[in-house]
């Protein structure tokens, strides 16, 4: 036993994969210990805010201020508000009004706003401009125009007593606060869903409940496709023709459909992620029986079961100290590919609206359906569905690798 | 060819036995749970909807036509009867469509889609497999962690990641549907140039995700088969090693054969649910909009028929391999 | 005084492992047959017999590769050849082999006479496909194979049979010698017997010119080979005619191998089962002095450090032992 971890712990496959994955279970736990709460709360008002760190404007009002006199900030404000859309518009008005801008580039906010400021008059009226297109044009001028003219911006109040507006505090272009001193900051490393919830404490505890659910529903495969392939193997005759013939059907018959039929069903209201998880593992069972069902049948003839079987030990220790330990390692094997696949196929389901009920708990399925109920991958929102592709990825990379490593092991023909 | 007449008749049997249990399923399923879902449904859609009459008219209509109100043996028989008169039920959701014509519009988009990206996957995936066997060292060693990441992807993350990809970023291809929004189904070239670029990246998604699965199962296949005593033989009898390769990878391509026949029913899974990412209109989606609308009749029989499509793409494959491959001959013939 | 057929000096091969180590598997190896002779290679498993037999193909692919040493077949030295030289112009032609595991060695998917023609073309591409299905039927014919398994492929022949078609195709382009690996050991008696009957008479007919007989039981040589050679951790311990080493073997290991199987066979008297104790040493650090000391129960201390060279003695015999050949014979003696 000993000998056989060691065997498997020197193999490169299964070490990477193993790494990966205690990464991943190292995140499940310490995350929620930084980060406690509750994942599926919503903090934010509007959908998909975008990752990073937030600052609280309204403290940052009342924060003490440094003096910064930076070169560039200006022009940093400015590229800010320019986008390139703007760009391409304002270099149309500017052809269309026939400006020579022979040698100014499109980069080049200096020159661009110098010419814009220079021609642009709003009584201008351009050939085929629509009233929607002048609108847009005088909005960007304004918006323009309010970044390079105020040095100052007046914060005000109202007065509670004498209802009077009164000027609060100024800002200067130049002022500059520390984050560290602001009350209220937020990072949001993956920023929010469509519902504002915190991406990443709602993936971590995602991750924690599909896991569970691929072991859940492994260990009920495992333990199905065990128990049916030990009979079939051990028993043989007409116990193994009647599981075989069971078993093919179920082989020819897809587990996808039978998992549909059964999720529906059951109603949303019946599915709690563990009893998905249970159908999952129910209908995921054949491919262990097959492979341990070989084993045993490869195993029945050999001299030292006989010889159990001569002194008249019992069916159940034959099982116990003659087969289960040589088809141990198949077992395991089968049992990792058959994790993998339930958490694919939790996904799989949730996808088509037959996942585990939304309030309780959220899955990487789960949050894979609504990103993509709310469009998150045509609106841009990649942080919303790119790590949970990259999540459920790694999982089954991870489970895939081991499974590699310890093939090679016990399989020595595939070793390199 | 008297063997494989008896092996013929063997596998026909077994198909039928195999079509009646799904059959037996697809209807059982359902009705073993505690509420009778049709009623469930219709329920919830009289008491929620505005057009209660009109869910009225449907739940009768559906008990009209599947006897729901009769005992369980009679509505078997009454099942039996109207599937193989070719009537699947009506739609409660696209009420008065049938389930029929849904289906049997959706279904080619589903087998142009499908059947060509996975014989095209499995063959990339096969070759790539073999090679990597072959070759070992460095295009191994980058090709099997590769494949081995690839087929870690889940089908629906292959499928959204080529679409913001190619779609939304680079705009290379539409985002979804089959063909173009504005178009009505004609033999124009326009028509078909708009439904070839809307098949790039459905077909590519699957495509990619059964390279992964076929090149690692045909690496082991190809290095245990190049391992084995009669390559040796054959190399000593001066046997060219060019020839030699293609006994070998033929000899680890057949039982792949199989391996295909036996993981089309997994595949089939994925695949349907990157169809839902691009909405294309073919059996995933009408899966999707009938589940969104509780729409009994319509999932039930796009269960049944992906049933029945897995059921005859295996049966084929298991005629023709066993054809091909006189392991099986041996093996089953006698 | 006949032809020599295949000559045998000093070869060396090795294999290396994946942890780059070396194991010398064949060590100063050297050999002779004469035309119409057949020699016999026994040891037990492990001690480099196999390895021997793929060495002196003269074609090597990993994990085995060449050292040192030369083989000269009919006058030809083929070990200074290119890889493509040998494959095409010695394998199968000059040189043959019959590998272990006959069960295996035809490729399942391919029929027999398409095989048949894949070796001829390998030596001569321009031999036409009808030609070579005439001369596969004539030659199945006289070795008294059924015509109907040239059409067959190898899942659908018996075990006997595909041993005995794996020896038509290895002859097919009557080689000068035919290396042949344990052909019988996995066959019932009936079986073992005509694979051995054939054999024989392919020499006799002249398909094949000589032949070196492979197996780990020393008593089957007494019948089918003229001199017997014992191999042990890669290297030869003693070498004669087959009744010399039969019924008078002096090496303390040919006696044990001797000793090991109880053959009731004509003119042997009944032997004690006397199994050797112990395994053939580890050859990636094989011993300093005799290979065969740590098991030996003759040894003296001065065995696990002298190394020994092959001491000839009595004509043609060899053997490699530090005690003297008359010391042995009074031991043995002794103990009986």
């Amino acid at each position: 036993m000993k000998n056989t971890l060691r065997q498997v712990f020197h193999s490169g496959k299964f070490v990477a994969g193993f790494c990966i994955f205690a990464f991943i279970l190292l995140m499940m736990i310490i995350y929620p210990l930084i980060n406690p709460g509750n994942p599926l709360e919503r903090i934010g008002v509007g959908t998909f805010a975008k990752p990073g760190t937030y600052v609280s404007l309204y403290d940052t009002v009342d924060t003490e201020t440094e003096t910064f006199k930076l070169a560039d900030a200006d022009d940093k404000r400015l590229a800010k508000i320019l986008s390139d859309s703007d760009r391409v518009s304002m270099v149309e008005w500017l052809t269309q009004a026939e400006v020579d801008l022979t040698g100014v580039s499109m980069n080049d906010t200096e020159k661009l706003l110098d010419l814009w400021h220079a021609n642009y008059d709003d009584s201008i009226r351009l050939k085929g401009m629509t009233k929607a297109q002048r609108n847009y044009y005088v909005r960007l001028n304004n918006s323009l125009n309010n970044a390079s003219k105020a040095d100052t911006l007046t914060v005000t109040d109202v007065d509670p007593d004498t209802n009077e507006v009164v000027e609060k505090t100024k800002i200067q272009k130049t002022d500059y606060v520390n984050v560290g001193d602001v009350a209220n900051t937020k990072t949001l490393p993956l920023g929010t869903d469509n519902f504002g919830r915190d991406v990443l404490k709602e993936l971590v505890s995602a991750c924690g409940t599909s896991i569970m659910i691929g072991l859940i529903a492994g260990l009920v495969a495992t333990f199905i496709g065990l128990l049916l392939g030990l009979l079939a193997g051990y028993l043989g005759g007409v116990a193994d023709d009647i599981i075989m013939f069971i078993t093919n059907i179920f082989t020819v018959i897809p587990s996808f459909v039978l998992l549909i039929l059964i999720s529906y069903s059951l109603g949303q209201d019946q599915r709690g992620a563990t009893t998905v998880a249970i159908v999952i593992g129910l209908t995921s069972w054949v491919w262990t029986t097959r492979s341990v069902r070989s084993q045993v049948i490869s195993l029945r003839n050999r001299d030292h079961v006989n010889l159990s079987k001569l002194s008249g030990h019992s069916l159940m220790r034959i099982i116990m100290t003659d087969i289960l330990p040589y088809i141990a390692s198949y077992v395991v094997m089968a049992f990792i590919l058959q994790v993998s696949s339930g958490i694919l196929a939790e996904a799989q389901l949730s996808l088509l609206g037959l996942g585990p009920k939304t309030t309780e708990v959220p899955t990487l399925g789960l949050m894979m359906n609504w990103a993509m109920l709310y469009s998150a991958h045509l609106n841009g929102s990649w942080w919303a569905y790119f790590p949970v592709i990259l999540t459920i990825a790694g999982i089954s990379f991870s489970m895939n690798l081991m499974n590699t490593g310890l093939d090679q092991v016990f399989n020595p023909t595939l070793r390199d | 060819m008297k063997g494989y007449r008896k092996y013929f008749t063997k596998k026909v049997i077994w198909f039928a036995i195999t079509f009646v249990v799904a059959l037996a399923l697809n209807f059982i399923l359902p009705r073993l749970m505690p509420a009778d879902p049709v009623a469930a449904i219709t329920g919830r859609l009289v008491s929620g909807s505005s057009d209660a009459t009109a869910a009225a008219k449907v739940y009768e209509h559906y008990q009209e036509e599947f006897g729901t109100n009769k005992p369980m043996l009679e509505q078997f028989w009454i099942y039996i009867k109207n599937l193989f008169s070719g009537n699947m039920g009506t739609s409660f959701s696209q009420y008065p469509r049938s389930v029929n014509e849904i289906i049997s519009s959706a279904i080619w988009w589903t087998i142009c889609l499908q059947l060509p990206a996975i014989i095209v996957g499995w063959l990339i995936g096969n070759l790539l497999g073999a090679l990597a066997a072959y070759i070992r060292k460095g295009f191994d060693k980058v090709l099997m962690p590769l494949s081995l990441f690839l087929s870690s992807i889940p089908a629906f993350g292959m499928a959204v990641i080529l679409l913001v990809f190619f779609a939304v970023n680079l705009k290379v291809a539409p985002v979804s549907g089959a063909y173009g929004f504005d178009m009505i189904p004609n033999l124009s070239w326009k028509f078909i140039g708009s439904v070839i670029s809307h098949y790039q990246l459905p077909f590519w998604s699957i495509v990619l995700i059964s390279i992964g699965g076929q090149a690692v199962g045909m690496r082991s296949m190809s290095i245990y088969e190049l391992n084995a005593d009669y390559v040796k033989y054959a190399r000593f009898l001066g046997i060219k090693d060019r020839k030699i390769v293609g006994y070998v990878f033929r000899n680890a391509m057949l039982p792949q054969v199989t391996g295909l026949a036996l993981s089309i029913g997994t595949m089939i899974g994925g695949a349907l649910v990157a169809e839902i990412i691009f909405s294309y209109p073919g059996l995933g989606s009408v899966m999707y909009s009938a589940v969104t609308a509780a729409d009994y009749p319509l999932i039930s029989a796009t269960t049944l028929i992906i049933t029945i499509m897995v059921l005859i793409v295996t049966f084929l494959l298991d005629l023709v391999y066993a054809l091909i491959d006189p392991r099986v001959k041996a093996a089953q013939f006698d | 005084m006949s032809k020599t057929m295949l000559e045998v000096k000093g070869l060396t091969t090795k294999y290396i492992t994946r942890f780059h180590e070396d194991v010398y598997a064949v060590d100063h190896v050297s050999l002779k047959i004469e035309e119409g002779k057949s020699l016999g290679i026994a040891g037990e498993s492990g001690c480099g017999k196999s390895t021997l037999a793929l060495s002196l193909m003269g074609y090597y692919f990993p994990p085995l590769h060449y050292q040192s040493g030369d083989i000269i077949i009919d006058g030809k030295n083929i070990s200074g050849m290119k890889p493509d030289d040998v494959r095409k112009n010695v394998l199968g032609t000059e040189i043959a082999y019959i590998p272990q595991a006959a069960m295996n060695a035809l490729n399942p998917t391919r029929k027999i006479y398409k095989f048949i023609e894949d070796v001829v073309k390998a030596h001569d591409p321009k031999q036409d496909e009808k030609t070579i299905l005439e001369m596969a039927k004539s030659r199945f014919t006289e070795l008294g194979l059924p015509l109907d398994s040239l059409d067959k492929h190898a899942v659908e022949l018996s075990g006997g049979m595909k041993q005995r078609v794996v020896i038509a195709i290895s002859t097919i382009l009557k080689p000068k010698v035919l290396i042949a690996d344990e052909p019988s050991s996995a066959l019932d008696v009936t079986s073992q017997k005509m694979v051995i009957k054939m054999l024989r008479d392919m020499m006799d007919r002249g398909f094949i010119k000589s032949m070196i007989f492979i197996t780990h039981e020393l008593p089957l040589l007494y019948n089918v080979t003229d001199n017997i050679m014992v191999m042990y951790a890669g290297q030869i311990v003693e070498r004669g005619s087959a009744k010399e080493m039969v019924f008078d073997p002096i090496h303390p290991y040919s006696r044990g191998l001797m000793k090991s199987i109880l053959v009731p066979e004509e003119g042997m008297r009944e032997h004690k089962l006397a199994a050797i104790p112990g395994t053939p040493p580890n050859l990636k650090k094989p011993p300093q002095g005799c290979r065969f000391a740590e098991r030996c129960k003759y040894a003296v201390p001065s065995c696990r450090f002298n190394s020994l060279p092959m001491i000839e003695f009595e004509g043609e015999r060899g053997y490699r032992c530090g005690h003297s050949v008359q010391h042995l014979r009074e031991v043995y003696q002794h103990e009986e």
